[in-house]
């Protein structure tokens, strides 16, 4: 009787902690609607559905890279190897996919690649103890060395239907995103789902709980380096052929959308769901400002002034309390 | 124990033998003497002699890395800042400055605001430092291309090809630099009041700032060291090179962070010291020399320095276990 109403007082929970999660991002969703409305009413294009599609299209690589980084920040991690783990899943899914293996085979090799690349991470990372900064600047080079030898120079193909099908007129990824993420939402569900911010809020006090720690860190790294490479196949496909250094961008931008959403760095603060905002945001500010006209060089200026305002204004509120 | 290990004397001896920075010194030397057998003409005075001058250049740029990450911080735009002063410098050079001190004095009191920028950023604003420098990379990368339009420029500065090509009494000028910085660093982390304040505030920021360290000033300046740092091994890149160009600085931002490691300086701050990243970034040379050496790919010599450095910090850059 007891263990049901305790159930029942859980399930009633589940909606309140929710909104409390909430609180941190709600000016940042208000502010990713305020980009939206604007970019809406710049580009009236967006409500068509090849116009969504399209804008979906830029978005999606930087919201699986994000995600990518903000699972490794929950459990007190962080990549800077995401850049050339994206370029990897490119060049292989652009050499293996128009081959014997097909597309099933190449996307199996993608995935393959990503989650052994991040469980080799999270391993040495964990139980080797080594700082997790300097484990992927050097696994970086690891990466990008490998990329270079599949694919020495830009080439290789994507079948031109998956291309129409991820980056055609569709929606599609727009939907990928969103089974995505229903897919996190039951991964925190599991064992390691839920160990994941027990060990990135408090890892001795969570290990001494019984909390799988370490299965918990690893799976993460495993699940992030899936996500990267799953990243460089989409962008393969969007450009049709592969590139070894397509992905270098993605290393900052992950980390960036990734605070912007509220991730912390010391590990168990913060939400998926702010940090697919703020990869939203960025994408948005990136494509405003291209449709403005901007220099990629006078982005690149912006760019760094506004991650930093965005970052520090947030943090300098909290201080004025 | 025997009554030797006893005394004072021997147990300072076996406390030297067990640190950090004799097993980063240890791992050198045995690198060089295996790899002097392997490789005919590795050993030679003349090539061992050019590593350490490139290894100065690395050493220059992490020593101010060593600051930073031993105040709990890290400097991710050392790159950038690097890149900065061997750009700026060129176009910074006047006519009625012949001895081009002026104009390295003004590069370098540039790239020490950019640091102190960083540390603004920090200490008042509480941005994350790898995010503050990170975002200040970008910018300067920015600021670069539109400076300096992705042509090489050639320095003509008589002190900066002086510091580059230099031998006084066969050594090279670069290294006699590094050996001067190193002594001021050394001096200034472990015998000054600024040197502790430094590893306090790493160790336990809180804690610090309760026992009246002046957070704010101390990151400013610590990140203000490392802009100033970074300028020096830019000017002394500018002058082994001759020519600056944008993407001249970014080897050194895996290289100054690797070195401090590798050293035994923990990236989670408040414990290290200078004295192991100077063999950190003689190791580093002396890594991508012995790759160069087997003469493989793109691919595959970044896939050997990426291992390498792996491996090396396996030996010597472990953090503690927690439980």
């Amino acid at each position: 009787m007891s263990i049901i109403r305790s159930a029942k007082s859980a399930g009633a929970l589940y909606w309140p902690v929710q909104a409390h999660r909430n609180i941190g991002v709600r000016a940042l969703f208000l502010v990713v609607l305020a980009f939206l409305v604007a970019y809406g009413v710049l580009f009236p294009g967006l409500f068509t559905a090849s116009g969504f599609g399209k804008f979906t299209q830029s978005w999606f690589p930087l919201a699986l890279v994000a995600m990518a980084q903000a699972i490794l920040m929950l459990t007190g991690g962080i990549s800077l190897a995401i850049g050339a783990t994206v370029s990897l899943g490119a060049v292989i899914a652009a050499t293996t996919m128009a081959g014997p293996l097909g597309v099933a085979g190449g996307a199996a090799a993608v995935a393959l690649a990503g989650l052994g690349i991040g469980a080799a991470t999270g391993f040495i990372v964990v139980k080797l103890r080594l700082p997790a900064i300097v484990v992927t600047l050097a696994g970086s080079f690891i990466i990008g060395g490998a990329a270079l030898l599949i694919l020495p120079r830009p080439g290789g193909a994507i079948p031109a239907w998956l291309s129409d099908l991820l980056a055609g007129d569709t929606p599609a990824a727009f939907l990928i995103l969103v089974v995505i993420v229903l897919l996190w939402k039951l991964y925190l569900a599991t064992p390691l789902g839920l160990s994941l911010y027990a060990a990135g809020e408090n890892p001795v006090g969570a290990y001494r709980s019984g909390v799988p720690v370490d299965a918990a860190r690893v799976a993460a790294y495993a699940i992030s380096g899936l996500l990267s490479t799953s990243a460089g196949l989409f962008v393969a496909a969007q450009t049709g052929s592969g590139d070894p250094v397509i992905g270098t961008a993605f290393t900052l931008n992950s980390i960036a959308a990734a605070v912007l959403g509220g991730i912390g760095f010391l590990g168990g603060q913060g939400t998926m769901r702010g940090a697919l905002a703020g990869s939203l945001l960025l994408s948005l500010m990136i494509s405003v400002m291209f449709f403005l006209g901007f220099t990629p060089v006078a982005q690149y200026v912006a760019q760094g002034l506004i991650i930093i305002g965005a970052v520090a204004i947030p943090q300098f509120r909290k201080v004025q309390q | 124990m025997t009554a030797w290990n006893d005394s004072a004397g021997g147990k300072r001896a076996s406390a030297i033998l067990k640190s950090r920075p004799f097993l980063t010194l240890a791992i050198v030397a045995a690198v060089w003497i295996v790899a002097s057998f392997v490789s005919r003409g590795f050993g030679a005075y003349g090539h061992l002699r050019y590593l350490v001058e490139l290894g100065a250049v690395i050493g220059l740029v992490a020593a101010g890395q060593t600051f930073v990450v031993v105040a709990g911080g890290i400097d991710l735009s050392v790159a950038a800042i690097v890149t900065v002063s061997a750009i700026s410098l060129p176009l910074l050079s006047w006519q009625a400055d012949p001895t081009g001190l002026v104009s390295v004095i003004a590069v370098l009191a540039l790239t020490t605001a950019i640091g102190v920028v960083n540390g603004l950023g920090v200490a008042l604003l509480r941005v994350h430092p790898m995010i503050m420098t990170l975002a200040m990379a970008t910018f300067l990368q920015g600021l670069l291309i539109i400076i300096a339009g992705g042509s090489a420029v050639t320095a003509e500065n008589p002190l900066v090809h002086w510091l580059g090509n230099a031998r006084p009494a066969g050594i090279p000028a670069g290294i006699i630099l590094w050996i001067a910085v190193s002594t001021v660093v050394l001096t200034v982390m472990h015998a000054t009041p600024f040197g502790a304040r430094i590893f306090a505030m790493g160790a336990n920021p809180l804690a610090a700032s309760l026992s009246g360290v002046p957070m704010t000033s101390t990151t400013l300046a610590v990140y203000g060291i490392s802009g100033f740092t970074a300028a020096l091994a830019g000017v002394l890149v500018l002058g082994m090179n001759g020519q600056g160009y944008v993407g001249i600085g970014d080897p050194y931002l895996l290289a100054s962070i690797a070195a401090v490691v590798l050293g035994g300086t923990s990236i989670l701050g408040g414990l290290g010291t200078y004295a192991g990243t100077i063999p950190g970034a003689i190791l580093l040379v002396t890594i991508t020399a012995l790759i160069t050496v087997v003469n493989a790919s793109p691919g595959w010599r970044s896939i050997l320095f990426g291992s390498l450095i792996l491996g090396l910090l396996l030996l010597s850059g472990r953090e503690q276990a927690r439980r």
